[in-house]
């Protein structure tokens, strides 16, 4: 597995060593002088990589924790304990739907499935699970959906975390989530609170595209009504489009209260893709009872997608986080995310939590046993660490002022309203 | 084979269908089958009288009402495509309109329902509906239709068989209030602030919830109707209102004593383009419907009508504990059984 464009080795490290990740090498200590892009870190790879924390010097919130505790507080004093979505999460962070087909139903996805759920974090199964995999196959099949959501309950405790299964339009004929709610497996899910729906609107890779997934030739001529088909390779696959399907604020609308009408106990998340009008859809989910909306910036995505996709097309994440302004429900934020720095940005410019994508699958497949468990537990820490040094103690107390955006003036204004500090 | 003179009705409530020869040899099972003979005669007689045609729907087909509230479609694979058992006739029902202007079926449906539902006593995962349809008919023919069946079934039954609901210790004291008079209507928006009252939660914009309804039902003595449930709590046919945009033209009714939910109806949508519309609305592919879209646009009339559940029509005549009492080969969702 290749994940190209991505600080691939440094997430490989932490996969590797955990929370050790978050320094230097030990041995340089005491050795060495150290400043500003010692890290290895190139050009940032966008404006969110490349806005700053900047704590302040006067910590009124410091000074309750320390009334609070009665002693002068310490980065392990921050709270990570987070409200995801409807569950309750250990941590401000929770496990993506992998995009690509192939390792999504693999037995890669199985192993991260079992980490998630010993981590007490949210893990959504993508919509290409079922329709590729299958659902139910054999009872004892270790890959595919049902082993995933016994994976994670294996590990889980009996209250943190849940488990998130996607559909989209392509999947609606497959109606998976009818499957997983009439489904006895699902019920140790149900009767915890802990499983929820999510209507995948669109994706960061291919905003405004549906599904795309290269075919042999017979299998194709079997799916030509339902897809289009480009036979665009001298070899023997042609590529298969799915619809992305049509949304208008009315269908998102009533799509969110139809699922919260047939699903009562499950919870309804909502996934968008960086569209232009991606603040008027997320206020439209939120206001149709969306328990959360993720926004996959165009920097995101395990998929694969045409060039000029990569390269032209969807607002980065920044710019996602700025046109919603404080959210009036929970929002997440994934693309990209692999680090605390960039996790902690997102949170203090609106955030609930993120999502591990592709950072997560390259964990794993660093060491598919404990890669995703070290990877986070370095991102915690980096998260506890960042979040005390701009003198607050839970992830929901950080806001835009604790971010600076170079070259924009008033950026990290004193003024404690983020909004006004991203204009 | 002897018939009991008189039966001990064991409460169900807590309880599952027991092994199919014993439910086959119970009086109780052989009460309500009597009654159940009558209901469906009477109910024959009844619409056939006021004009309605009786039709055999199909049992399998490329698709089938979508539904609602989680239950799922039972797949069969046919000559290699992926066809469904009908979870109701509401699709035929519509396209039928071609053939007659009034039209009934008397059909089975298949719906795997939540495993949850196993504990409301009035689920069946395999169940019986009269389906019934009114080209250029109005909710409120709908309403006055269902209204007539049903006093017309109950008193058929009492007096056809009354040593049958003797035997179930089931009082006709209790359907007094039904054979007197006009059935009760209240909103969807009244039935919300009636549990708000109650102190019960229910939101507004959705299906009001088994329990709800159920809290509903035993403050009433006789049935009554339900309208204007909010659009994203049925699916794309139910008509939206022009006037009321977000409200159906839509109604359910409602049996007294906690039997709750008898009926579901309601205008239909027969506009081509606010069916597709109404199709991603719901989260529904409308390819998956071409034969009815390409029948839709061709035009059908305008029509109201209703699906009555057999088995719960029958669960509050005999007043039984549960409804797979009343049904002579019980499915309770989840549980396996033939």
């Amino acid at each position: 597995m290749r994940a190209g464009g991505f600080p691939e080795e440094q997430v490989r490290a932490r996969a590797r060593t955990g929370a050790a990740e978050a320094f230097p090498p030990v041995e340089s200590y005491g050795h060495e002088v150290f400043g500003q892009n010692s890290s290895g870190a190139q050009v940032a790879a966008d404006e969110l990589d490349a806005a700053r924390l900047v704590p302040p010097v006067f910590m009124p919130l410091r000074l309750e924790k320390l009334i609070d505790l009665g002693r002068e507080p310490l980065q392990s004093d921050v709270d990570l304990t987070t409200a995801v979505g409807g569950f309750t999460s250990a941590l401000p962070v929770f496990l993506s739907a992998f995009g690509s087909t192939r390792i999504g139903s693999s037995e890669v996805s199985v192993a991260a499935s079992r980490q998630a759920g010993a981590l007490g974090i949210p893990m959504v199964i993508g919509e290409n699970v079922v329709p590729v995999t299958g659902y139910r196959r054999e009872p004892a099949a270790t890959t595919g959906m049902l082993a995933r959501v016994r994976a994670y309950l294996d590990e889980a405790g009996p209250s943190l975390g849940g488990v998130v299964v996607q559909q989209s339009t392509e999947d609606a004929d497959a109606e998976v989530w009818n499957l997983v709610y009439s489904d006895p497996a699902a019920e140790p899910l149900l009767a915890s609170g802990r499983l929820g729906f999510e209507l995948k609107v669109g994706q960061g890779a291919k905003p405004g595209l549906g599904g795309l997934t290269v075919l042999d030739r017979d299998t194709a001529a079997r799916v030509s009504d339902q897809f289009a088909i480009d036979d665009l390779w001298s070899g023997p696959g042609v590529l298969r489009s799915g619809s992305p399907g049509t949304f208008t604020d009315e269908i998102l609308r009533q799509q969110i209260r139809f699922m919260r009408n047939n699903f009562p106990r499950a919870r309804i998340w909502v996934k968008l893709h960086p569209g232009r009008d991606v603040a008027q859809a997320a206020a439209c989910a939120w206001e149709a009872g969306a328990d959360a909306v993720t926004v996959d910036g165009a920097e995101g995505g395990t998929g694969w997608a045409p060039r000029a996709f990569l390269d032209h097309v969807g607002l980065p994440l920044a710019e996602c986080l700025r046109r919603i302004g404080t959210p009036s429900g929970c929002l997440l934020a994934t693309g990209r995310m692999w680090e605390g720095g960039r996790a902690v940005k997102a949170l203090a410019l609106g955030a609930t939590a993120v999502g591990l994508g592709r950072a997560a699958l390259t964990a794993v497949d660093t060491d598919p046993e404990h890669g995703l468990r070290r990877l986070v537990e370095c991102l915690a820490f980096e998260v506890q660490l960042l979040t005390s040094a701009l003198g607050k103690y839970t992830p929901a107390a950080l806001s835009g002022e604790d971010v600076w955006f170079p070259g924009r003036s008033g950026a990290a204004d004193p003024a404690p309203r983020h909004r006004e500090s991203l204009t | 084979m002897e018939h009991a003179t008189s039966v001990v009705v064991e409460p169900a409530a807590d309880r599952r269908p027991p092994p199919l020869a014993e439910h086959l040899n119970s009086d109780t099972t052989r009460a309500a089958m009597l009654i159940q003979q009558e209901v469906l005669g009477a109910a024959r007689a009844f619409l056939r009288g006021e004009g309605f045609v009786e039709l055999l729907p199909p049992v399998i087909g490329p698709v089938t009402d979508p539904g609602a509230r989680g239950s799922k479609q039972v797949d069969v694979d046919y000559y290699g495509h992926k066809y469904k058992v009908m979870s109701s006739g509401i699709l035929y029902k519509q396209a039928s309109l071609l053939t007659f202007d009034k039209l009934f079926y008397i059909a089975p449906n298949v719906r795997a329902e939540p495993v949850e539902t196993c504990n409301t006593q009035r689920h069946l995962a395999e169940f019986h509906q009269i389906d019934v349809e009114i080209a250029n008919g109005t909710r409120a023919d709908a309403m006055g239709v269902a209204e007539r069946l049903l006093t017309y079934v109950v008193r058929h039954a009492l007096t056809a068989v009354p040593e049958q609901f003797e035997l179930l210790g089931r009082d006709p004291l209790a359907f007094a209030w039904l054979l007197a008079g006009q059935f009760g209507v209240l909103s969807h928006r009244e039935a919300v602030d009636e549990l708000h009252l109650l102190g019960h939660p229910q939101s507004p914009d959705a299906e009001i919830a088994w329990t709800g309804e159920e809290l509903l039902s035993r403050q009433k003595d006789r049935p009554f109707f339900v309208t204007d449930y909010p659009k994203g709590s049925r699916g794309f046919y139910d008509r939206e209102s022009t006037t009321e945009p977000g409200r159906l033209r839509n109604f359910d009714l409602l049996a007294p004593e906690g039997y709750g939910e008898l009926v579901s109806g309601s205008e239909r949508e027969s506009d081509y383009a606010t069916i597709v519309t109404r199709m991603r609305e719901t989260g529904e592919n409308p390819a998956k419907y071409r034969w009815y879209l390409d029948v839709m646009r061709q035009g059908v009339p305008r029509s109201a009508g209703f699906g009555m559940g057999l088995e719960r029509l029958n669960r509050f005549l005999t007043g039984l504990d549960a409804v797979w009492q009343v049904n002579a080969y019980p499915k309770v969702p989840g549980e396996m059984a033939p």
